[in-house]
């Protein structure tokens, strides 16, 4: 059953930026891509390193995990380069109440 | 009147040793030598030396942050700390361009890859050929029906200037510039190497072969290799690497990318036969989609050390993998060598040969990995990897890495150390074979598998290059 967690306040996370937010010990990095916004496990399939925190191209709308480079789809999950090869989890993202919400099962 | 020779007698006629046949250098007479060290203004240089679009030259300046970022890997080989990076020129210019005649090429660098039989093999079984001298290709040639099939090979510089749109789509999808410290060098200071484009449904018959050579002393090379068969083709590429022998170090430093779309094969055969002076640090990388096939045929017996771990990611159904390699490891050398699968969809296949063999005190090292997928059923793979001990003072190592995240796969792994016993030197001499030849026997013998892979010309070449780092190796 899925469930509705809140993340923050619309107007707190601008264009280009990214927030992290922890749901029973998954960490899920929400981004906005030019208004957009998208959410995706803060995990790199390629050795579950942190990926939400590397380099984050808003016009593209991919993150770079920091720690071997591979590039992933912030809309898919899909890793866009090697060395990951399977996708990471995505979420929907709800705006409701000028909140980002998040649903996650 | 021509007597045709048999294999066996070709090699036993070749008797020249390295110094004499590649351990030469010429003067250097350059057009640009950068000077030693690197920052941004050397990438900054190179990236206008060679007018490239904007976007290749921010790749470089965040690929040399990473570079600067990274610490200097600590696993691998106690040797990667002699590496001074701030001892080397990066960035070495020969000549103005990638001539298509090899009468234009400079008369000093003609001169030398005609020592070293280059012209003479592109007539007689090479479907084209690149060569490379110091930083940048300075021949480049594919025959013209290839050409007139849309088959692109092209040094990488060429390659970018020309097919910008191709390669932007595929360079460092494979090998990002983050994936470690090398590729993150490889990727601030790249210059040369290999483009190469193979339409849907051509057979590229005979090898595509680029020559590797390092002439300045402390030198750095980093060309950057891209290949894409497209669907059902079939190419082979080959490259081959030699150095003068120096008492300061060299870095050869390179990254290659293949891909092998839907129900093509790529072989690519190394023979690498660095000076003992040359750090060898790699990264090559391959991705095989739906019933394609990448074969790496690994080759190395030169160098100070070797880092180099070729790898296959099977991204299709039925795709398949294959690396052979052989390692030899003489005085003062380390090779730590092998090679990486990862099964990523079902019903994959993949094998491992990897032989090593160790004498006067040298090293080799099996480092490997094959990783099965939650999802790829049916996988099947095999490892081998064997060591070959040739005296007490040498040593042999393996570290293999099996990962698997799927019931139904079928794996299996073998690895055997060996020494050459007295009872088999002892068997072969009481035939009345001498002892070095008793030797050279029981090595060929260890590496046969891995030779008969190589195209006739290169076998020979391979065997001979053995025979040389086993002189004197008795007694």
């Amino acid at each position: 059953m899925p469930q509705v967690i809140d993340v923050c306040p619309l107007n707190e996370l601008a264009p280009g930026e990214m927030r992290l937010v922890e749901w029973e010990n998954v960490e899920i990095g929400v981004f906005n891509c030019g208004g957009s916004l998208y959410a995706i496990e803060d995990r790199c399939s390629h050795d579950d390193g942190p990926l939400a925190e590397g380099e984050f191209d808003q016009e593209h709308c991919t993150v770079e995990c920091p720690r071997h480079g591979s590039v992933f789809d912030l809309k898919t999950g899909k890793p866009m380069t090697l060395p990951a090869y399977v996708p990471v989890d995505t979420f929907p993202v709800i705006i409701e109440d000028e909140t980002i919400k998040l649903e996650v099962e | 009147m021509a007597v045709e020779l048999t294999e066996n007698q070709q090699l036993a006629a070749i008797n020249a040793d390295y110094e004499q046949r590649y351990g030469f250098h010429d003067a250097e007479n350059y057009l640009y030598k950068a000077p030693k060290g690197l920052n941004r203004e050397i990438v900054e240089k190179i990236s206008e030396f060679k007018s490239e679009p904007q976007w290749m030259r921010e790749f470089r300046l965040k690929a040399l942050d990473s570079f600067l970022a990274r610490p200097q890997p600590t696993w691998g080989s106690p040797l990667l700390a002699e590496i001074d990076y701030d001892d080397i020129h990066y960035f070495v210019r020969a000549s103005e361009r990638a001539e298509r005649s090899w009468d234009d090429v400079p008369d000093d660098v003609k001169k030398t890859f005609d020592r070293l039989g280059i012209p003479e093999a592109e007539r007689k079984f090479l479907s084209g050929v690149g060569a490379q001298y110091e930083s940048e290709v300075v021949y480049h040639q594919v025959r013209e029906d290839l050409e007139q099939q849309g088959v692109i090979f092209k040094d990488m510089d060429t390659g970018l200037r020309e097919h910008e749109d191709l390669v932007r789509e595929y360079f460092a999808t494979i090998i990002p510039p983050n994936d470690n410290k090398l590729a993150a060098l490889n990727s601030s200071v790249w210059s040369g190497g290999s483009f190469v484009y193979v339409p849907p449904g051509v057979h590229v018959e005979m090898p595509l072969q680029a020559y590797f050579r390092i002439n300045t002393e402390s030198m750095g090379q980093f060309e950057r290799t891209l290949i894409i068969a497209d669907e059902g083709s079939y190419v082979h590429y080959v490259e081959g690497c030699t150095a003068p022998t120096y008492s300061s170090n060299s870095l050869h430093s390179a990254v290659v990318e293949l891909i092998a779309k839907p129900g093509a094969r790529i072989r690519y055969t190394t023979v690498q036969n660095w000076s003992t002076n040359v750090f060898n640090l790699v990264t090559k990388r391959a991705v095989a989609y739906e019933d394609a096939t990448v074969e790496w045929v690994d080759c190395n017996l030169g160098s100070r050390l070797t880092m180099k771990y070729p790898s296959v990611y099977l991204l299709g159904e039925r795709a398949h993998g294959e690396i052979l390699s052989i390692a030899f490891a003489g005085k003062g050398q380390h090779q730590d060598a092998g090679g990486k699968i990862i099964h990523a969809a079902p019903n994959t296949t993949s094998n491992i040969f990897a032989k090593s063999i160790s004498k006067d005190g040298g090293r080799g090292s099996y480092r490997g990995l094959l990783e099965i997928a939650k999802g790829a059923h049916g996988a099947r793979s095999k490892v081998v990897c064997d060591a070959l001990l040739l005296d007490e003072h040498s040593r042999s190592d393996t570290y293999p890495t099996i990962r698997i995240g799927e019931d139904d796969v079928n794996v299996g792994h073998e690895a055997t150390v060996s020494k050459v016993g007295d009872d088999q030197l002892f068997y072969l001499m009481s035939h009345g074979i001498p002892e070095d030849e008793a030797s050279k026997l029981i090595v060929n013998g260890f590496i046969e598998p891995i030779t008969k892979e190589l195209p006739m010309e290169y076998a020979v070449e391979m065997n001979r290059l053995i025979e040389l780092q086993m002189e004197g190796s008795i007694g």
